[in-house]
């Protein structure tokens, strides 16, 4: 391993056993109730860490890939990435533009782009732009930043860009349609045993809902149908690997790195574990997935076609 | 063609300062604000943020869209909070009814009510003070930090020269994506599509954001050939990257630094001695004749 990845894994390891150590002993040991679990600003940078932690390594693993290759295209896709992300993220984040919306679903397909950065360019690119770009987006919308959820972001584009690291592009597949399957099946149980949690995620003023009101079945299922679309279009472009690829590994990005920000408030906000899956994970996860199954493929699609125009 | 932001050299205080001495210290200042939801320590953080507006240099007219959307979003925002508590659940146990609004109608057998509590009240102003903050001090850096220093100006608060150029041209695309996308929407608009008109079930309504978003995305792609050549036309990434500007940090720029990291560490430290959390001026309480507890 090289000196410089050396170091830097060091030091985010140091300043994570920093900041749980504050945690444990200044928060149960001492009894401050600033560092203890809760609504903390502290937590958010350690998973921060935790979240650049998982992804240098998985980089260490396979560093002797191409995929981790930084150079010139990858510069400008990183930086037309996080750009194209923070732009649409701005514009769909429902105060500019109207966006068409169904029941208590909040459309964010913005979520496409770091994926499909993240499987045409790699996942160092997809990285950058989920978590850079939703930087931007929420600083341009003024709502501040949510670290913990930017890394969540970037590893949605992160791990989308994996395939690259595959041989067996077919194979890979398939163990990540069977994951993401009992992540989905998984997920949407907890929903239907805490039907009655709320849904922090959603704020309709025109109903009257302010993240107080239970999710409805579909946005509860939503994970499921999100899913079987995917499945759908990962055996209707059976022989269309890009696609399906692309597809299938934004899928799985979806839900860890979401998976990843929604869990964190656990420890940051104070919630229960069904609460941050029924009420941040599903509301969030779900719809991506079926932004994920339709545009996406359309990505992928019009990319072929300009790289066989462009002869790149 | 790219796009900029509408940055122009002016007199003012942020320009006066080195822009990473400038980055580090509104680091510090978006930290310290994150840490508060006490009126008494919110107060000085927004009284920091009028200040760098109001010697920003910043005409009205050059930021009136932006600031019309935060400040409509903020009201809108911090209203519906003060309406419904929403959010404050997570700071507050306990709330003090002053009044209760109940509708004189009832819609499906739900008769919409509205409790105005203390809690609530004072919860709204909290969280505009730490809005208003961020977005005031967020909306004024792309027009007072020098386009031709982004990349430097990462590149000197430590990112890899990559990374900092990356850094770099996202925040040169930004303004020039957003007006692919306007003109994408008017070419859209031209050829018929509605996009405030979309209908259908959830996946024809995405389905038809994909005249929208396809050609900006794969139009932004087929540029970034040009950038890419240029690029390497110069031996980007071959060696160490050069600048041609430089910066270098004077005395007031320390100064700035130093007081940034007080400030963030005053605020950690504040937080640990157990302050900084919601506080109800009690002058509210007797006002409304509450007793509290």
């Amino acid at each position: 391993m090289d000196k410089k990845l050396t170091s830097i894994g060091l030091t985010l390891l140091a300043i994570l056993v920093i900041f749980l150590v504050l945690v444990y002993v200044g928060g149960n040991v001492m009894g401050i109730e600033r560092l203890k679990t809760g609504e903390n600003p502290l937590l958010r940078f350690v998973f921060v860490i935790v979240g650049l932690l998982i992804a240098l390594v998985i980089y260490y693993l396979t560093r002797q890939s191409p995929a981790w290759e930084v150079g010139t295209r990858q510069v400008v896709w990183m930086a037309i990435g996080a750009a194209l992300y923070a732009i649409f993220s701005f514009l769909f984040n429902g105060t500019v533009f109207v966006v068409p919306s169904l029941s208590q679903v909040a459309l964010r397909p913005a979520i496409a782009i770091p994926m499909f950065f993240g499987y045409a360019f790699g996942p160092v690119v997809g990285f950058f732009t989920g978590a850079v770009g939703n930087m931007f987006g929420d600083a341009l919308t003024g709502f501040g930043l949510f670290p913990q959820w930017s890394v969540g972001n970037g590893l949605v584009g992160f791990i989308a860009g994996l395939p690259l690291l595959f041989a067996d592009r077919k194979k890979s597949m398939d163990t990540v349609l069977w994951v993401g399957g009992v992540l989905a099946v998984v997920a949407a149980a907890i929903w239907y045993f805490n039907r009655s949690l709320p849904n922090m995620l959603f704020f309709d003023p025109a109903n009257n809902i302010f993240g107080d009101a239970t999710i409805t079945i579909f946005a509860g299922a939503s994970i499921i149908v999100g899913f079987v679309l995917v499945l759908i279009v990962r055996f209707a472009f059976a022989k269309n690997v890009d696609v399906a690829a692309a597809v299938t590994w934004g899928m799985l990005g979806n839900l860890l790195g979401i998976g990843f920000a929604a869990v964190s408030d656990i420890w940051i906000n104070g919630y229960s574990p069904a609460a941050a899956i029924v009420g941040e994970f599903l509301p969030a996860a779900g719809p991506n997935l079926i932004f994920a199954a339709i545009l996406v493929p359309l990505f992928v699609v019009a990319y072929a076609g300009m790289q066989r125009q462009t002869g790149r | 063609m790219l796009v900029t932001w509408r940055y122009r050299k002016r007199r003012s205080l942020i320009q006066w300062f080195d822009p990473r001495a400038w980055i580090l210290f509104y680091a510090c200042y978006l930290g310290s604000t994150l840490f508060f939801w006490d009126l008494r320590f919110l107060a000085p953080l927004v009284l920091v943020a009028l200040v760098v507006l109001f010697t920003s240099g910043v005409e009205w007219r050059e930021v009136r869209r932006a600031f019309l959307f935060i400040i409509g979003f903020i009201l809108f925002f911090s209203f519906f909070t003060f309406l419904t508590g929403r959010g404050g659940v997570e700071v507050y146990k306990e709330e003090h009814l002053i009044r209760s609004f109940q509708a004189p109608f009832t819609i499906l057998g739900w008769q919409p009510t509205l409790n105005v509590t203390i809690e609530r009240a004072v919860f709204a102003v909290s969280q505009w003070g730490r809005i208003f903050g961020i977005a005031v001090m967020t909306i004024l850096i792309p027009y007072t930090l020098d386009p031709a220093l982004y990349g430097v100006t990462f590149h000197g608060l430590g990112l890899p020269d990559k990374i900092a150029y990356a850094v770099d041209l996202t925040m040169r695309f930004v303004p020039t994506f957003g007006r692919d996308f306007q003109l994408t929407v008017d070419a859209q608009r031209a050829r018929g599509y509605e996009l405030e008109k979309v209908r259908g079930g959830l996946i024809a309504q995405v389905r038809k954001l994909a005249p929208i978003m396809v050609p900006v995305i794969i139009h932004a792609i087929m540029g970034s050939e040009d950038i890419i050549d240029a690029m390497d036309l110069r031996a980007f990434g071959i060696g160490p990257r050069t600048w041609v500007q430089t910066l270098e940090y004077k005395r007031r720029d320390r100064i700035l630094i130093a007081v940034g990291v007080v400030m963030l560490v005053g605020s950690l430290v504040v937080v640990f001695l157990g302050y900084g959390g919601f506080w109800v001026p009690p002058a509210l309480f007797r006002m409304f004749g509450i007793s509290a507890g």
